[in-house]
C-alpha cells in the first residue's frame, strides 16, 4: 500500500503530528488501516464517516468489552451513532497511544466508563462497567447481592466527598494510585 | 419560548446572551493564554487539551491567526528566521521520534504477547529487552576501549604451540580461549605506541570503573523513576476492587484471552468480596497452624539455601585439588571443570521449582505476599550460591593459580554458558512437560501459567554473573547478548505453545519496580563490591594481564599520578588526587552532608504525609457540608411544595438534554441552583400573599447564602468537568442560573424588605464579586493545566473566599442559623490558608 502515503498531504500529516501523540509511522499506518475500512466510492470523498459496526471489525477493537463505548466517546457525529471520521480515529489512537499523558488517558477512561454520559459514575454506571468486565450473560454475571456489595465497596474507596457518585477528579485520584493503568490503557495498531 | 414556558422574555434573552458571551470569552481566554506560550509549550498544551480533533484544530487555527496578526504588526526578518528554525527543529524532532520507533526491536512480537497474555507477562519481555540493551552498551564500551586497542596492537593471540582448538572450549572456555582477548590474561601491560600513546593499564582500569559507575547511575535512575511512578503513589489497600476495574488490559485483542480474562476477573472480584465478608475470622488454632507452616517453610528454604552454599563450597575445593596450574589440560581434566557449573545450574533450576511447591500448602492473606515470599527465598538461594563462589575465587583461586584472574573468568564463562542451557531446559521441563502433563496425564494440574517472578529472577542472576565477570573477562557481555537474544525467541515460543494467560492480574508495574530494585540492590551492589574488592585488595597475578607486577590494581592510578607530577600544567590533577580522592576528611564531609540532606528530605516527607491526611479530611468535610446543605434545602423545599416545581424540573431536564454530552454533568449543580431560585420565588409569592411563616430576613439571607453555595457547587463541578468538551455552554448555564438566582433575590428583597435599603446594592455587589472570583479561578485553572494539584488548591481557596465574601454581605440581617454556618466556613477557610502557607 505504498500509494496510501501519498493520499495524506504533507502539511496535513505534520498537522496530525502536531495535534496528536502519534508519530508519523503510526499516522500512516492508521491511515492505511482506515482506508481499508472504506468502500470503493467512499474513498473519493474527504472526511467520510465510517459507521461503528465497520470500525468494530478491526481486530484491535473487535473483542474489547468497551468497544461500543469507545466509539461513542470518540465520535463527533451529530447523530450519536458512534461513527468515526479519520480524525476521530486518530483521536482515539492518540488517547490510547504510548505517549499520551495520564491526564488524557484518565479523562477518556472516565468518559468510556460513564455509560449514561452524565458526567459522574453512579451506581448504574458501575454496574454496567462490572457487567462489561465479567461478561453480560446470566451465568457470568455477579449476583445482585454481590453487585450491591461491590458497588458499595467501590464507592467507599473512591467517593471522597461522599455524594454517592464518583466524579472525574475522584476517578483520577483512583487512577493515579493504580500504576498499571497507563500500561494497560493502550491500543496499538 | 416554548422551552422556557415560565420565564419572561427579558430573562430568556439575557440567558442566551450570557451563554454566548461566556463561551466566546472562555475560548478567547484560552487562545490568549496559548498565544503567550512559547511554540513548543503551545504545541504541547494544545495536544494535551482533552477535546476532539476538530476542536483542537479550531483552537490551533485561532491561535495561529492571532499570532500572525500580531506578528505582521512587528514583522522582522529575525522573527521569521527563528520561526523557520524552530519549525525545522520540530520537524527534525518528529523524524527522530519516528525513526526511533522504526528501530524499536521486536515491536510486533511484543504486541502479540501483550495481546494474548496481558501486561504482566509482557513486563518480563520488556525487562529482557532492557537487559539486552544494557549488555549491548557494555559490550560496546568494553570492546571499544579495551579490546580494539589490544587487537590493533597485537592482532594474533600468542598461543603456546602445544595448545590447539579442540571444540570443548566452547563449553569450558578454557584452553585455547585462555590466550585470547576473551580473558584478563590476554591483555598486555604495555603502553601501546601508535599515533598516540595508549596506556593499556589505565584504559583497562578506567573503562571498567567507568562502566560500573554508569551502570550504577542508570540503575539508580530507572529504579527511582519507577518507584516514583509505580510505588510511592500506589495505595496500600491491595484488594481494592477499583484496581481490578481500572486495570482492564486494552492491549488484549485475542478473543479467547478476553474471555479468559473476564472469567478470571469475575473470580477475583468474587474472591475479594468473600474475603472482605469473612474478614479475619480465623481461630487461634488456625492461626497457629498457619504460623507453624510459615515457620517450617522458611526454615526449610533457608536451610536449603545454606546447604546448597556449603555443598558448592566443598565441590569447589574438590575441583581445586584436581586441577593443575599447567598450560595444557587433558580432555578429561577440562571436562571435570564442568562439574561445578553443572551442579550450580542444576540447583538454580531445581530448588526454585521446589520452592514453588510450597505455595500449595502455605496460605498467605494476599497473592502479593506469596510472590514476595517466593522472591525472597529465591534471592537468598542465589545470593548464598554466588557468595560462596566469590569467596572461593577471591580466597582460594587467587592463592593457587599463577594467572588466577583468567581462571575466574573461565569459571564465570562456564557458569554463563551452563546457565543458558539450564534456562532452556527450564522452559522445557517447567513449561513444556508441565503442559503435556496438564493436558494429557493429569488434567487437574491444568495448563501452566508463565511464572513471571521466577523467570525474572533467572534473568537477574544471569546479569549478575556478567557484572562480576566484567573485570575478569571483558568480552563476557558479548556472550550475554547472544544468550538473551536466543532466550527471547525461546521464551516467546514456549510461552505461546505451552502457557495460558495468568489467572490473576497482579500488579505488573509494581512487580517491575521490585525487580529493578532487586537487580540493583543485592545483585548489582554485590557485583560492584566484589569487583572493587578485587581491584583494591587483591594482588594481581604476576605472569599475565595488564596489572602484572603491581601490588594491587588501584596502584595503576598512583603510578599515573606520580608520572603526571613531572608534567607541568597537570598539577591540579595531582592536587585533586591528593586532597580529594585520597583524603578521609573529604569523604567524612561528603557523608555528613548526605546524611543531613537525607534527614531533611525525610522530614519533608513526613510533613507531606501529614498534609495528605489533613487534605483528605478536608475534602470529606467539604462533602459533608455539601450534603448537609442539600438536605436542608430539600427539607425546606418539601415544606413549601408548589405546583411550580414541576415546571422548573422540566426546565432543568430540558436544559440538560440540550447539552447532553457534557452539559449533563452540570445538571446536578444546575438543578440545585434552580431549586434555590425556586425557593426564593416561592417565598416571594408567599410574601405577596401575606402569610409569612419564617421571618423574612432569615429566609432572605439564608436563601442568598444557599444560592451562592449552589453556584459554588456548580462551579466546583464545572471545574471537574472542565475537560468535558462543551464546557463553555455548561459553565455559562450554571453562571446564568446563579445570576438569575441573585436577581430574583434582589427582586424579592425589593418587595419584601423596604426597611433595608442597601440590600439591592449588597446583592449586586455579591454577584459581581462572585463573578470576579470565578474569572480569577478560571484563569488560574487554565494557567496551570499541567500543574493541576497546585491550581486546584488555589482555585479552591478562591472559591472559598468568594463564598465567604458572599456570605459576609448579608451579615447585618443575618440570623443565628446562618451565622453558625458562616463561622464554620470561616474556620475552614482559615485552615485552608494555613495549608497553603505550609506548602
Amino acid at each position: 500500500m505504498g500509494t496510501t502515503a501519498s493520499h495524506l498531504p504533507k502539511d496535513l500529516l505534520s498537522e496530525y503530528q502536531e495535534l496528536t501523540f502519534l508519530t508519523k509511522q503510526e499516522i500512516l499506518l492508521a491511515h492505511k488501516r482506515f482506508t481499508e475500512l472504506l468502500t470503493k466510492d467512499e474513498k473519493d470523498h474527504q472526511n467520510t464517516r465510517v459507521p461503528m459496526d465497520r470500525i468494530l471489525t478491526l481486530p484491535e477493537l473487535k473483542s474489547n468489552p468497551f468497544r461500543k463505548r469507545i466509539c461513542h466517546v470518540f465520535s463527533t457525529s451529530e447523530h450519536k451513532d458512534g461513527s468515526l471520521t479519520f480524525e476521530d480515529f486518530l483521536d482515539l489512537l492518540s488517547a490510547f497511544s504510548d505517549s499520551a499523558t495520564l491526564e488524557i488517558k484518565s479523562h477518556y477512561a472516565f468518559r468510556i466508563f460513564d455509560f449514561d454520559d452524565d458526567g459522574t459514575l453512579d451506581g448504574g454506571d458501575l454496574e454496567k462497567l462490572v457487567n462489561c468486565l465479567t461478561g453480560e450473560t446470566d451465568d457470568t454475571r455477579l449476583t445482585p447481592e454481590e453487585m450491591r456489595q461491590l458497588i458499595s465497596n467501590i464507592l467507599e474507596e473512591s467517593d471522597i466527598d461522599k455524594d454517592g457518585t464518583v466524579n472525574l477528579s475522584e476517578f483520577q485520584h483512583v487512577i493515579s494510585r493504580s500504576p498499571d493503568f497507563v500500561s494497560s490503557f493502550k491500543i496499538v495498531l | 419560548m416554548s422551552m422556557f414556558p415560565n420565564s419572561d422574555p427579558a430573562h430568556l434573552a439575557f440567558t442566551e446572551d450570557t451563554i454566548r458571551n461566556e463561551m466566546e470569552n472562555e475560548e478567547q481566554n484560552l487562545v490568549k493564554e496559548l498565544v503567550a506560550l512559547s511554540t513548543r509549550d503551545r504545541i504541547r498544551a494544545i495536544r494535551d487539551l482533552p477535546m476532539s480533533f476538530e476542536e483542537k484544530k479550531h483552537i490551533r487555527s485561532q491561535v495561529l491567526t492571532f499570532k500572525s496578526a500580531k506578528q505582521s504588526r512587528q514583522f522582522t526578518c529575525f522573527a521569521d528566521c527563528s520561526e523557520n528554525m524552530s519549525l525545522s527543529f520540530r520537524r527534525c524532532g518528529y523524524n527522530v521520534r519516528s525513526a526511533r520507533q522504526t528501530l524499536e526491536l521486536w515491536q510486533g512480537i511484543m504486541k502479540e504477547i501483550g495481546g494474548t497474555f496481558g501486561t504482566s507477562v509482557l513486563s518480563y519481555f520488556v525487562f529482557l529487552k532492557w537487559l539486552l540493551m544494557f549488555n549491548i552498551f557494555s559490550f560496546l564500551v568494553n570492546f571499544g576501549f579495551i579490546t580494539i586497542p589490544a587487537l590493533v596492537y597485537d592482532p594474533s593471540p600468542n598461543i603456546p604451540l602445544n595448545v590447539s582448538f579442540r571444540g570443548l572450549e566452547i563449553l569450558t572456555g578454557a584452553g585455547y580461549f585462555n590466550y585470547t582477548v576473551m580473558y584478563y590474561g590476554g591483555y598486555s601491560n604495555e603502553t601501546l605506541v601508535g599515533l598516540s600513546d595508549y596506556n593499556m593499564q589505565l584504559a583497562y582500569f578506567f573503562t571498567i570503573a567507568l562502566y560500573m559507575v554508569l551502570c550504577g547511575i542508570a540503575l539508580i535512575f530507572s529504579m527511582a523513576s519507577s518507584f516514583k511512578k509505580n510505588y510511592v503513589l500506589a495505595d496500600s489497600s491491595s484488594s481494592s476492587a477499583w484496581q481490578l476495574l481500572c486495570s482492564w488490559d486494552f492491549n488484549i485483542t485475542n478473543e479467547r484471552a478476553v474471555k479468559q480474562r473476564k472469567n478470571n476477573l469475575r473470580v477475583q472480584l468474587k474472591e475479594s468480596l468473600s474475603e472482605r465478608a469473612q474478614g479475619e475470622l480465623l481461630t487461634l488454632s488456625e492461626k497457629l497452624k498457619h504460623f507453624g507452616i510459615h515457620l517450617g517453610s522458611w526454615f526449610l528454604s533457608t536451610g536449603l539455601a545454606v546447604g546448597c552454599g556449603v555443598g558448592i563450597y566443598y565441590l569447589c575445593i574438590y575441583e581445586k585439588m584436581h586441577t593443575t596450574d599447567a598450560a595444557n589440560w587433558s580432555l578429561l581434566q577440562e571436562a571435570e571443570t564442568l562439574l561445578v557449573p553443572f551442579v550450580v545450574s542444576l540447583i538454580n533450576l531445581g530448588v526454585p521449582l521446589f520452592y514453588s511447591l510450597f505455595n500449595t500448602f502455605e496460605h498467605y492473606s494476599s497473592q502479593r505476599k506469596q510472590i514476595y515470599a517466593l522472591v525472597v527465598r529465591n534471592v537468598l538461594l542465589k545470593m548464598s550460591i554466588l557468595g560462596v563462589l566469590c569467596y572461593y575465587w577471591m580466597n582460594v583461586v587467587a592463592e593457587k593459580f599463577s594467572c588466577w584472574e583468567s581462571m575466574v573468568g573461565q569459571a564465570l564463562y562456564r557458569l554463563v554458558i551452563f546457565d543458558f542451557f539450564f534456562l532452556m531446559l527450564g522452559s522445557f521441563f517447567g513449561e513444556f512437560l508441565r503442559n503435556v502433563m496438564g493436558r494429557r496425564l493429569l488434567p487437574c494440574l491444568g495448563v501452566p501459567e508463565f511464572d513471571v517472578a521466577r523467570n525474572v529472577l533467572e534473568l537477574i542472576y544471569a546479569q549478575t554473573l556478567a557484572w562480576i565477570g566484567i573485570y575478569f573477562s571483558p568480552l563476557l557481555p558479548a556472550i550475554q547478548i547472544l544468550k538473551f537474544f536466543i532466550l527471547f525467541y525461546l521464551k516467546k515460543v514456549s510461552l505461546t505453545q505451552n502457557c495460558q494467560p495468568p489467572r490473576r492480574s497482579g500488579r505488573a508495574a509494581q512487580m517491575q519496580t521490585i525487580f529493578i530494585a532487586l537487580l540493583f540492590f543485592p545483585f548489582f551492589v554485590g557485583a560492584l563490591s566484589i569487583v572493587a574488592y578485587t581491584a583494591w585488595s587483591l594482588t594481581p597475578s604476576e605472569q599475565c594481564g595488564p596489572f602484572r607486577g603491581l601490588n594491587n590494581t588501584f596502584s595503576v592510578v598512583e603510578v599515573w599520578i606520580d608520572k603526571l607530577e613531572t608534567i607541568p600544567g597537570s598539577q591540579w590533577v595531582v592536587w585533586i588526587f591528593q586532597n580529594v580522592i585520597r583524603s578521609e576528611i573529604f569523604y567524612f564531609f561528603i557523608t555528613l552532608i548526605i546524611i543531613v540532606v537525607i534527614y531533611i528530605f525525610w522530614q519533608v516527607t513526613q510533613g507531606r504525609k501529614q498534609l495528605i491526611v489533613q487534605l483528605r479530611q478536608q475534602i470529606i468535610n467539604e462533602g459533608r457540608d455539601k450534603s448537609f446543605l442539600l438536605e436542608k434545602l430539600q427539607n425546606l423545599q418539601k415544606s413549601h411544595k408548589k405546583p411550580k416545581q414541576k415546571n422548573h424540573n422540566k426546565r432543568a431536564s430540558r436544559r440538560s438534554d440540550e447539552h447532553s454530552s457534557g452539559g449533563q454533568s452540570n445538571s446536578n449543580a444546575m438543578v440545585q441552583a434552580l431549586l434555590a431560585r425556586q425557593r426564593i420565588e416561592d417565598e416571594e409569592e408567599r410574601h405577596r400573599a401575606g402569610g409569612v411563616p419564617v421571618p423574612s430576613d432569615i429566609s432572605n439571607s439564608s436563601a442568598l447564602a444557599q444560592a451562592m453555595l449552589a453556584r459554588q457547587r456548580a462551579e466546583d463541578q464545572n471545574k471537574d468537568s472542565y475537560q468535558m468538551s462543551d464546557r463553555h455552554s455548561s459553565s455559562s448555564i450554571a453562571l446564568t442560573h446563579s445570576i438569575q438566582v441573585a436577581m430574583v433575590q434582589g427582586r424579592d428583597e425589593n418587595y419584601g424588605m423596604s426597611g433595608l435599603s442597601e440590600n439591592p446594592v449588597n446583592t449586586s455587589s455579591a454577584v459581581t464579586q462572585a463573578m470576579q472570583a470565578r474569572r480569577r479561578a478560571e484563569q488560574h485553572r487554565a494557567d496551570d493545566t499541567d500543574d493541576l494539584p497546585s491550581s486546584v488548591s488555589s482555585v479552591m481557596m478562591q472559591v472559598m473566599q468568594a463564598r465567604q465574601r458572599a456570605e459576609e454581605l448579608p451579615q447585618n440581617p443575618a440570623p443565628a442559623g446562618s451565622s453558625a454556618l458562616i463561622q464554620a466556613m470561616l474556620a475552614r477557610q482559615q485552615a485552608q490558608n494555613e495549608y497553603d502557607d505550609g506548602y
